[in-house]
């Protein structure tokens, strides 16, 4: 039983590094969002494989690819909002984030071996609020990466909470193993629903070259 | 497993877990009615865009219906002006081919000949200047309203007063026109209608805003009824008012005359 939660652990993962394969695919026949898109499951499908190859190949410490997992991901959707909805201040939001997630390493650099609660909260929950100004903006029509859209809603506001409470339950592993394990499990799981609306929107809009 | 999840330590993470969940609930409910609205917000869209068409089927009837009163008048015109005269024409001429008549009354026939073609000659004139007035090509919108109050004028039947402040090319010559026939189709009905023995046409453009005013003494209509029962010369107006961009406002009562205002501005 435990072998094959673990394999199932690893379907998101394996999903994730698909979609970013596919999207990557289609990264030059595509408009910007597309593109930032496309990035970011790149990136964070490194990031998940360095995860794994740390932590079960060489058995080592990778809560620290948290981090960079948390600004690229950041970055890259506030690119991918600020195309998609037009609005310059989103790039402002974007600069002074940085700056204060920047001042937040600087002042703690221990901060760098535990989970961000703070970074997580204030990065996603502006994501959050993107995702439904997106819907906002698009109740009248069709819009692309409505999909998408709907799976970041989901995922982002969801995990807030599973990665702020990171530290305390990481903290007390131990005692509360099965509780941490079915933590994890609930990530995997959200995860995975993610992972699934954006390869089903790329299916829907994407797996067909356009003709103009 | 359950139990042991609600108990003890590992309350800490049933509430992460609860919180968790409604977090997701939340998602849910708020994806779900951004859903709905959406199919909402479409469906009367929907709605609008099929009164739209319908609208514009309307339109394009009475545009047909127009166009087929339009052609039977011209043919009723041509037959009764023309082709009755002609006739005439071609059996005096047929008279003149035959071989026993005398010379004082080749003289006659070749006389009524030329009373009748010179007739013919100023209907066809008549009828292509009713079609389309030369004067607005020519002399522009000013100077065919003008003429077409001073023609009203001659008859001496009507009072007319006019004030044309228009400022030349402000709108382009197929929007010359749709005013132009605006303005005829306004003093039309008055004379068919109304019983009206006066009406007044202001005309003015500033920068860039045009405003026509049209007023009659006549004996006025309800309005109620006019929507109910658009006549074809007012609705073939408000088409022409929307053709140009326009606002039109119609002002009247029974017994109590006609106002029409028009307001366009150009683009």
């Amino acid at each position: 039983m435990e072998v094959f939660l673990d394999i199932i652990g690893y379907v998101p993962v394996v999903f994730c590094v698909i979609n970013a394969i596919l999207y990557l695919g289609k990264y030059k026949l595509n408009n910007k969002a597309f593109k930032y898109f496309a990035i970011y499951l790149g990136l964070i499908a490194v990031i998940q494989l360095s995860a794994i190859f740390l932590g079960r190949v060489l058995g080592q410490h990778n809560l620290f690819l948290f981090h960079f997992y948390l600004i690229l991901q950041f970055i890259f959707l506030s690119f991918f909002y600020g195309y998609l909805l037009k609005k310059i201040w989103i790039y402002k939001v974007l600069i002074f984030v940085l700056l204060v997630l920047a001042y937040q390493y600087f002042e703690t650099p221990s901060l760098f071996f535990i989970y961000n609660a703070f970074g997580v909260a204030l990065t996603q929950g502006i994501l959050v609020i993107y995702a439904l100004i997106y819907f906002y903006n698009f109740i009248k029509g069709d819009a692309e990466f409505l999909l998408v859209n709907i799976g970041l809603f989901f995922y982002l506001l969801s995990s807030i909470l599973i990665f702020a409470s990171g530290n305390l339950i990481f903290d007390l592993k131990e005692v509360f193993k099965f509780g941490y394990k079915l933590l994890m499990d609930l990530n995997d799981v959200l995860y995975f629903g993610l992972q699934i609306l954006i390869f089903v929107e790329w299916l829907k809009n994407y797996s067909q070259v356009k003709i103009k | 497993m359950v139990e042991e999840l609600f108990t003890g330590e590992n309350q800490i993470v049933s509430i992460i877990l609860i919180a968790i969940g409604l977090l997701v609930f939340m998602a849910i409910a708020i994806v779900l009615f951004f859903y709905s609205s959406r199919k909402r917000i479409i469906k009367s869209e929907l709605e609008k865009a099929n009164l739209e068409i319908d609208h514009q089927k309307m339109i394009l009837q009475s545009v047909i219906v127009t166009q087929e009163e339009e052609r039977k008048r011209i043919a009723q015109d041509m037959h009764d002006a023309i082709s009755s005269k002609l006739n005439v024409v071609s059996l005096n001429a047929n008279t003149l081919t035959e071989d026993d008549i005398t010379i004082e009354e080749t003289n006659k026939i070749a006389i009524s000949i030329l009373k009748i073609t010179n007739t013919v000659l100023e209907s066809s004139r008549k009828i292509a200047h009713d079609l389309l007035p030369p004067i607005l090509e020519k002399f522009g919108l000013k100077a065919a309203l003008e003429e077409l109050c001073e023609e009203i004028y001659e008859t001496k039947k009507y009072e007319s007063t006019y004030q044309l402040n228009y400022k030349e090319n402000f709108l382009i010559p197929n929007h010359e026109l749709h005013v132009f026939r605006i303005v005829q189709e306004l003093i039309n009905n008055t004379i068919k209608h109304s019983d009206a023995t006066d009406f007044s046409l202001i005309l003015k453009t500033e920068e860039n805003h045009l405003s026509l005013q049209y007023e009659d003494n006549g004996k006025g209509f309800n309005l109620k009824k006019l929507k109910k029962a658009k006549g074809l010369g007012m609705s073939g107006i408000e088409n022409r008012v929307l053709i140009l961009n326009g606002d039109l406002h119609i002002d009247s009562k029974l017994g109590a005359g006609l106002k029409i205002y028009i307001e366009i501005n150009s683009s």
